[in-house]
């Protein structure tokens, strides 16, 4: 496991009303890894996601109480600039939704947003970016074309290219395979054992396999808590905890 | 989520294991009494029997493969399977030693005892034990009871020791007759290889001790202060 930690999470409760989703969450994500978050449907790993780069305060009636650090700062702070924040802890959702534009206007427009005018070091962002994504290679002569033309698999990697355009810290992923074809979720994996040289990475999943095949630590959840989290590895070979084992061995769902 | 039709195969793994065993145990406890009791009508029927427990080995492994390639089991149930194909080659090369034993039973029989050798009694309990208890603790899973085996296998090897040293004594004794020479010598041989058989046998049953550790607890007993 890495020692530097990206995200320090301490007694992190969140609600949706009065429904108590996560109860007192603690936990350490380490820096340039993949996390796996596991559990059944309904334990509250998305909603643990979300509180991450904060995209639960679009959603009315929930409140959060605890604290979430990324280096050294709370996420949860007044101060805090969310558009700011967003930049650092980017995300990519399950389903592909790249903007009606061309490819080149998807991946340039989190730059454009943030100042980048400059026309060559822009192409240039986003060579790169879609060079990331491991997208560049398949897109190279069409870049000007709508992204809507894409595969449903390029699609998804055009949101990594997206996301990572704007240079975060971390990326958010949930379950970015779930709508994807077995070779498009292969290239997906494969992304993910790359980019997390770079990045820090969070998935959810609710492929178990995929989870020991891409992430370096595991974190399962179920009701809302935090049961168990370690190595993968580990996890996967000896949890410490019945209830853990129950659940990955399809004892319980 | 539940897997239930994939933890009945599992079981079905398991009772395929016990079934197995049991065919070990007795090409054991059969090798043992045609020894003791020059039996070789017995110990034929061992090198008979033995292409039964080569079958179910390969039942075992096509059992095995179906469920790590199609079920891509995870934590204890990987464990179970990855533990099942080693206990089962280690049953299967248990089996082999019983018919070593009976194919040098068979050429004893043919000729007189070669006289008291105290110390194989003693082997043969030591080794009966070992695998008995190996086997109990796969069927309840018992990795308190699989961690005392290893520490048998000094008594097992100190017993091998034992036959070895009575035999040579026996073969350094004069005896009249260059054939009749040859033939002490033969049988003493053989003797030696049946009692260096059940130390192999010995040493698969703490293999089976460590692989149920294993599969109980995910811990790895194996060379202890080996390595």
């Amino acid at each position: 496991m890495n020692s530097i930690t990206a995200f320090t999470v301490k007694s992190l409760d969140f609600y949706y009303g009065d429904f108590n989703a996560l109860e007192d969450i603690s936990v350490e994500i380490g820096v340039n890894q993949a996390t796996a978050l596991i559990g059944p449907s309904g334990c509250g790993k998305s909603t643990f996601l979300r509180c991450l780069n904060r995209m639960n305060d679009l959603i009315p009636g929930t409140r959060i109480r605890g604290e979430i650090f990324l280096g050294g700062e709370n996420i949860y702070d007044p101060g805090v600039d969310v558009v700011h924040l967003r930049r650092r802890v980017g995300m990519v959702f399950q389903k592909p939704n790249p903007f009606p534009k061309t490819i080149f206007e998807n991946v340039a427009y989190g730059l454009r947003v943030n100042g980048f005018k400059n026309k060559a070091a822009l192409r240039e962002a986003v060579e790169k970016s879609l060079m990331d994504a491991a997208l560049f290679g398949e897109v190279k002569d069409r870049l000007h074309t709508s992204a809507l033309g894409l595969s449903g698999g390029q699609q998804q990697r055009l949101c990594i290219a997206r996301a990572l355009a704007v240079r975060p810290e971390v990326l958010l992923m949930d379950e970015p395979a779930s709508a994807l074809d077995p070779i498009a979720t292969q290239k997906i994996e494969d992304l993910i054992h790359e980019l997390k040289k770079q990045y820090t990475i969070v998935i959810v999943t609710h492929n178990m396999q995929q989870a020991a095949r891409v992430s370096d630590v595991t974190a399962f959840f179920y009701m809302g808590k935090l049961i168990e989290t370690g190595s993968t590895e580990a996890l996967f070979t000896r949890p410490q905890l019945a209830q853990t084992e129950d659940y990955i061995t399809g004892r319980f769902g | 989520m539940e897997r239930q039709n994939f933890h009945k195969e599992l079981d079905h793994l398991k009772l395929t294991v016990y079934k197995m065993a049991a065919s070990a145990r007795k090409s054991l406890d059969s090798a043992c009494k045609a020894y003791f009791e020059r039996d070789d009508e017995l110990a034929q029927a061992i090198i008979d029997g033995d292409r039964e427990i080569n079958k179910i080995e390969l039942d075992i492994d096509r059992q095995s493969l179906r469920l790590l390639a199609l079920e891509q089991p995870m934590a204890r149930d990987l464990r179970m399977i990855v533990g099942i194909m080693r206990i089962s080659n280690d049953l299967e090369r248990i089996a082999d030693q019983c018919v070593n034993i009976a194919e040098r039973t068979i050429f004893l029989c043919q000729h007189s005892p070669i006289g008291q050798v105290p110390a194989m009694a003693s082997l043969i309990g030591t080794t009966r034990q070992m695998f008995s208890m190996a086997v109990t603790a796969f069927r309840d899973m018992d990795a308190e009871a699989a961690r005392k085996i290893p520490a048998m296998d000094d008594e097992a090897d100190e017993y091998t020791m034992q036959v070895l040293k009575g035999l040579i004594e026996v073969m350094a004794a004069s005896s009249p007759g260059f054939e009749k020479r040859v033939l002490k010598m033969r049988r003493s041989i053989q003797t030696i290889i049946i009692s260096r058989c059940l130390e192999r046998i010995a040493d698969l049953s703490t293999n089976i001790a460590e692989h149920v550790a294993f599969i109980a607890e995910g811990a790895n007993i194996k060379h202890q202060n080996k390595l």
